[in-house]
């Protein structure tokens, strides 16, 4: 019984381990796209994957600066210790001491003050400063990983080196080298995945166009991960599994010693073959899956002026499009990803990377034009900007007032998803939100300005209202909603209503879309109340480098056959008329989910900035319904 | 044993502050088998690591067969150092650790494989070629060490307490080993030890060292019989130190009794301290002897017996190999020659220490 426990207890503790990876490897595997559903076995994602070349471009810079900053790293590291090492008692200690800072702390810290530093030191952003960035932080792990060795180093067998006529250089190379070899390869190894791991770091010294794996998978997230990244992970798991079972499973020590006493021509000695299993096998492997990694990342890169920066949400460009533009204008685009507005706002307020084209939406424009940083459009650089409807110029002047800053690019409203075979009533009001028969088959969105949106909406308010009688309303609102709802989330919307979760959620229309594909049961209504509807629009910032390039970009965006191509691959409505017309399929053409008429918007409204001491306020409302 | 091999000029050195070498003049002849001896923190270690270069001395010269070297690096030396803790090389083979030098001088590989061979018969571990060093024991690593240093010809051999983390049966056998390395390479050895015992065993002479100080320089033989100061007497084999007054020539008084003596020249009523080894001390009958004492302790020592005696109002160390019972009133008789006089100490590091080791 005892046996029993304890086997049983042992085994939840791997389950514990192991489930999330297993369940990754399994849904790496799972021909749907959604989590919820198995959908039959594929390797479709892991083709994909090595199709992608956004993916293997993020790969081979990751591989490509782990190496680099490894390998300068360590002999950077490896040289502070021999020095740290020969220093007196006290200036050693304090020089370790010194050393120790740097790990211990935040590396939001030191991704702020390196981005300062090379800001300061008038760098551009870019490949070169994240590898400079990531030399950086390894070089304590090296030092530290470097040190013990040094410290077990017999003083005197480097003077006896010294003493059989090597040169210091040679002694060192000889012999102290050697001994101190395996804390620089696990240095080495440590800075490698140190590097290969890191994302707060890189994320702050990257720049423009340069993507490593983990600011690319950061960035998937907004859309919910693709499969693809399921097949990648599941990849470097697997890597990192295979290379630890050969270094575990290497002969032994001392197996090696009895084995090497027979006084038959051994030239290795047992030393030295541990070194081979232990570390150099595994070296060699990984240099091989690196070799691999850049054969299939490897792209020719262009560098020259006559380029555009874009900045644009994760996800939110069809890539055949980008290749297309820099076919026809022999202009390189430069391309690179945000995820939220506020992590897109502070790099342009900063300056840190000069931005030509950004696609904020409807509210961050107004805060933007506010603080000055975005240029007027010259109209006459962008003709095909006649393609987009009147109605979303109109709707743009919430934001942008005479639309002098910006061009709609995408749009949507936010509504309530239904399955139709749980919800039998009509559904053309929030107020079934707050039907009690739904309890628990409810989803509301986790984020302030959405559920308060619902809230204020149903109250009869502006969305944007900043009456403090009338936001306590609502949060009591939300507050009395609280018990119905399943959960508060924001991807997971999709997923849930598709696998039937749940019976109603609130959604974007684009998703609601897409919803609609895998569950035909589910539809998407606007209530009457009105909601809110967005805009996510193409401004150019004050301090574009490239202006004109910058408007081209929009006019090719604005190209019937290019917006089309941008709708099909996004599924986010498209304010542009002339490519509505080409679309084939009459259902989504005159869906009323991605292009409802202008009588479904009557109610509807933009988000509008509404300063940060408002901000504050429903921040701490909506606190209080989290909490209550 | 004529030619200076090495030449130590004035040589100083300070860490920090302290002053291990004070003024050092020491020669270094052909062939010789030279110890350097003292306790921890004498010096001694410091003089053989500027002979091998390790270390630079602050000023003064070391001269190596004519040539001023002070400045020159160690793999440039025509010496080889033979480590305390061996300092093999861990992921080399014995093999491998013995060619070191030789391949590093680019020799050929028929040479550098007869040399092996030579080396390994001559330290007693033929067959070893192939062997890592963590599987052999402290003694054989220690004669490794040794091999590794002499292939390359040296015209001296540093031994810095090669013998230290030895036990004491191995110790000894690797001393007489040690002798025999010495005659058959016909090379000079340059010894360091803080074992006064190893120091007479091997040694063709010896340099008394205290506090950076040379405190004599001597045969074994004169070291032993003939301590020049209190420091050198109490640091060699056991001794009884005891304030006296010379007389006058060939005449000592210690503790109110008149001790004939063969020692001259230190003119008349003249403070002096007077060595007396415990072996030399005869136990008499009381009237016998020039004092007469009581036997306060008796402790049994194998080859001989070790007693304390009360006499004159100092506590003699007497060794005899006939037992006197505690108790027993004793005269006590030394032979003139057996008494050694020697100056009161002029400064600190002539004093007489109790030495741990």
């Amino acid at each position: 019984m005892k046996k029993f426990i304890q086997r049983f207890y042992m085994g939840l503790i791997f389950l514990f381990l192991y489930a999330p990876i297993v369940t990754l490897l399994v849904l790496s595997f799972n021909s749907s796209k959604t989590r919820a559903k198995w959908g039959g076995f594929t390797g479709q994602w892991y083709v994909s994957l090595f199709q992608n070349t956004e993916i293997m471009q993020a790969l081979y810079n990751t591989l490509l600066i782990a190496v680099l900053a490894a390998l300068i790293a360590t002999v950077i590291g490896t040289m502070g210790a021999l020095g740290i090492n020969h220093m007196r008692r006290r200036s050693r200690a304090f020089f370790n001491g010194l050393n120790n800072v740097p790990i211990l702390n935040g590396e939001i810290v030191i991704g702020i003050s390196l981005m300062l530093l090379f800001l300061a030191c008038r760098m551009t952003l870019g490949f070169t400063t994240i590898l400079l960035a990531h030399i950086t932080f390894c070089i304590p792990y090296v030092i530290l990983s470097v040190m013990p060795k040094l410290k077990q180093v017999n003083k005197s067998t480097y003077e006896a080196a010294l003493d059989l006529g090597a040169s210091p250089i040679r002694a060192f190379f000889l012999v102290v080298f050697p001994d101190i070899l395996p804390g620089v390869l696990s240095g080495f190894l440590m800075a490698f995945t140190l590097s290969l791991d890191d994302f707060i770091i890189t994320y702050f010294t990257k720049g423009p166009g340069v993507d490593t794996l983990s600011t690319k998978i950061y960035s998937e997230v907004r859309k919910g991960i693709k499969p693809e990244m399921y097949a990648l992970s599941t990849l470097m798991f697997v890597t990192v599994l295979a290379l630890l079972l050969i270094v575990n499973l290497s002969p032994s020590e001392e197996k090696l010693l009895q084995g090497s006493g027979n006084g038959k021509k051994n030239l290795l000695s047992p030393r030295r073959r541990r070194l081979i299993f232990g570390r150099v096998i595994p070296a060699a492997l990984a240099a091989v899956i690196l070799v691999g990694g850049f054969y299939y990342g490897s792209k020719t890169r262009l560098d020259s002026d006559n380029q555009v920066i874009v900045y644009n949400w994760g996800e939110y460009i069809d890539p055949e499009v980008l290749d297309l533009f820099e076919e026809e204008t022999g202009i390189q685009v430069v391309y690179e990803e945000f995820e939220t507005n506020e992590m897109m706002y502070p790099k342009i307020k900063a300056g840190a990377v000069a931005y030509d084209v950004v696609c904020p939406s409807d509210y961050m424009i107004s805060k933007m034009i506010d603080n000055d940083l975005l240029a007027p459009l010259n109209w006459d650089n962008i003709p095909n900007a006649s393609n987009i409807g009147d109605m979303y110029y109109r709707t743009s002047q919430q934001f942008d007032p005479g639309n002098l800053y910006s061009v709609p690019y995408c749009w949507g409203t936010v509504g309530i998803l239904y399955n139709k075979t749980m919800v039998d009533e009509p559904v053309d009001s929030w107020e079934i939100l707050w039907e009690s028969k739904y309890r628990d088959s409810i989803l509301m969105q986790d984020s302030v300005r959405d559920s308060f949106g619902v809230a204020l909406k149903y109250l009869g308010h502006s969305l944007n209202s900043t009456n403090i009688k009338e936001l306590t309303d609502a949060q009591q609102l939300l507050i009395t909603q609280k018990p119905l709802v399943q959960a508060y989330v924001i991807d997971q919307v999709r997923d849930k209503m598709i696998s039937g979760e749940a019976a109603l959620g609130v959604i974007y229309s684009g998703e609601a879309i897409y919803t609609q594909r895998e569950n035909p049961d589910l539809e998407y209504v606007i209530p009457k109340e009105g909601s809110n509807v967005w805009i996510d629009s193409w401004v150019i910032p004050k301090n574009a480098p490239h202006q004109e390039n910058a408007e081209a970009f929009i006019n090719f965006l604005c190209r019937p056959d290019i917006a089309l191509m941008n709708f099909e691959y996004i599924t986010y409505s498209t304010p542009n008329e002339a490519a509505r017309e080409l679309i084939q399929d009459e259902d989504i053409r005159d869906s009323h989910i991605a292009f409802p008429d202008e009588a479904e918007l009557a109610n509807c409204e933009t988000f509008t900035y509404l300063g940060s001491q408002v901000d504050a306020t429903y921040n701490d409302l909506w606190k209080k319904v989290k909490s209550s | 044993m004529s030619y200076k091999l090495i030449n130590l000029e004035n040589i100083t050195k300070s860490y920090e502050g302290q002053r291990v070498l004070d003024n050092l003049n020491l020669y270094i002849r052909e062939n010789e088998f030279l110890t350097l001896l003292g306790p921890s923190g004498c010096g001694k270690t410091t003089t053989l690591r500027i002979i091998g270069g390790f270390e630079s001395p602050d000023s003064g010269r070391v001269i190596f067969d004519g040539q001023d070297i002070t400045n020159l690096a160690p793999n440039k030396r025509q010496l080889n150092t033979v480590f305390q803790k061996y300092a093999l090389f861990t992921h080399m083979s014995i093999a491998e650790n013995i060619a070191f030098g030789l391949k590093i001088k680019g020799k050929s590989q028929e040479y550098i494989k007869d040399k092996i061979k030579y080396a390994l018969k001559l330290v007693n571990l033929e067959g070893y070629e192939h062997r890592s060093p963590a599987s052999l024991s402290g003694g054989q690593q220690q004669r490794i060490a040794i091999a590794r240093a002499i292939v390359n010809e040296p015209k001296v051999l540093l031994l810095d307490e090669p013998l230290g983390a030895l036990d004491l049966k191995l110790r000894q056998d690797m001393q007489y080993e040690l002798i025999r390395l010495k005659n058959e390479l016909g090379i000079t050895f340059i010894y360091v030890t803080h074992d006064q015992e190893e120091a007479l065993t091997m040694s063709d002479t010896i340099v008394v060292m205290n506090q950076g100080y040379i405190q004599q320089i001597g045969t074994p033989e004169d070291i032993y019989n003939e301590p020049q100061n209190a420091f050198v007497a109490d640091f060699i084999g056991d001794s009884n130190i005891i304030d006296g007054v010379m007389l006058e020539d060939r005449l000592v008084k210690i503790l109110g009794a008149k001790f004939p003596c063969v020692d001259t020249g230190f003119g008349r009523n003249k403070p002096v301290d007077v060595v007396i080894r415990p072996e030399d001390i005869d136990l008499v009958k009381p009237k016998k002897g020039i004092i007469t004492g009581r036997v306060t302790n008796l402790i049994f020592r194998g080859v001989h017996y070790e007693m304390d005696v009360e006499a004159g109002g100092y506590t003699w160390l007497v060794h005899s190999t006939d037992m006197v019972p505690v108790g027993e009133e004793v005269g006590i008789w030394v032979d003139p020659f057996d008494i050694q006089i020697m100056n009161k100490p002029e400064s600190v590091h002539e004093e007489a220490v109790s030495v741990e080791e």
